[in-house]
This record gives structure tokens, sequence and C-alpha cells, in this order.
């Protein structure tokens, strides 16, 4: 069965999520662990990484629009979205309720905030790899 | 998929035959739907919502009940 467009350009958004925003964790997990704390450092791979992610996304965005038919999201793609999105937000919410309690701890905020950032990156991660599957096994 | 025990069965693969083969796609267009949600439909992957189901159905120019039926996939003892 050949994917739809609107399958595709999950797929793309996951790889754009993996190299852009995995790429920087790659990076900043081992600046982290070497105990680089100053902020700053972080922004400009947080740029990179970014720029990566978006040129990926159009980049493959064009391609998934030229290979497919020009066709709105149905009710299957709506409810294959809301269903991931309702079984990946727990993650994030783990992620912000440990970053609250980091807080209170006393952890670095260059730690809270990479906590905070890890949990919105494997939430929407999460959330990309159920719609493939829903896409695939059917829901 | 199975719903509860009741799983929705269909006949669209056979109406499309009987149609002059009418394609996946022409079903989809004529629907609104995309030609994907219509294989996944067909194949029993995802059940329609009722507005989709009499679509479907009233492109074949049949009753809903003759398209689409819950079948008790696994009956309770007794």
């Amino acid at each position: 069965m050949g994917a739809s467009l609107q399958e595709k350009s999950v797929w793309v958004q996951t790889l754009g999520l993996v190299v852009g925003l995995g790429g920087y964790f790659a990076v900043a997990g081992r600046m982290l662990a070497s105990g680089v704390r100053v902020p700053w450092a972080y922004v400009p791979l947080f740029v990179v990484s970014v720029v990566f992610m978006v040129v990926i996304l159009i980049a493959g965005l064009i391609v998934a629009a030229l290979t497919s038919r020009d066709e709105a999201a149905d009710e299957r793609d709506r409810l294959i979205s809301w269903r991931a999105e309702h079984d990946s937000g727990w993650l994030l919410a783990t992620g912000v309720l440990a970053a609250m309690t980091a807080l209170v701890a006393g952890v670095a905020p260059i730690l809270v905030a990479h906590l905070l950032l890890l949990s919105l990156f494997l939430s929407q991660l999460l959330s990309f790899l159920l719609r493939i599957l829903y896409y695939r096994r059917g829901i | 998929m199975p719903i509860g025990g009741l799983e929705i069965r269909n006949r669209i693969r056979k109406l499309r035959f009987e149609c002059g083969e009418m394609t996946q796609q022409e079903l989809a267009d004529r629907v609104g739907v995309s030609r994907q949600t219509v294989n996944a439909i067909e194949g029993g992957k995802y059940s329609p919502s009722l507005e989709v189901a009499y679509r479907i159905a009233r492109v074949f120019e049949r009753s809903i009940e003759s398209v689409f039926e819950f079948v008790e996939s696994n009956p309770a003892p007794g």
C-alpha cells in the first residue's frame, strides 16, 4: 500500500526531528557530561540543529508533495493524529514534572532546561512513531 | 479492527468489482477521503465514521447495512 501525502509528511517530520534534535542531544549530552554549564555554549549548536531540521523538513515535504496526490487530511488522518498525541502526551507531562522536581532540588538550570527539551523531543518522537504505527497496522 | 467482540466487515471490494471494477481511487474521490483510507477500510484496518460509511453506501446505491455488517467475532459462552 503506497503511503499518502499525510503519512509521508509524518516520515519526513520524524527524520527531521531525529537528525535535528537527535543530533543536538548527541553532542549536547557529551558537553553536559564533560561539565559545560554555560547556557550560551549550547546556543550555536541548537541554532545549527534547528536549521538542519528545517532544511530536512522543507526538502522532504517538497519531495513528498511531488510524489503524492494533493489530498487534504481526512478523518482517518485526524483520528490517527489525535490518538498518537493522546498516547504520547504522558511523556511530556512526566518530563515537566521531573524538571520541576529537579528545579526544587537545586539541579543546575542548564540541566533542567535540557530535561524539558528532551521530554519535548521524546514526546514528539513517540507521537510520530505511533502515527506511523497506526498508519501501517491500522487503527 | 474488532470493537469489544464485534467486528465490522464490509463488501466494498465486491461492490467495486460489480460497479465496473471501480478503482479505490475513484471511490475515494467520490467519497472525499484518500485512497489509502479506502484501502484501510476495505482491509478492515479502519472503521469509518457513520458519515463516510453512508457516503460509500450512496456511491454503490445500496443501504448501509448491505455494505457494512457487524459480526460477533468472539461470541460470549452460554
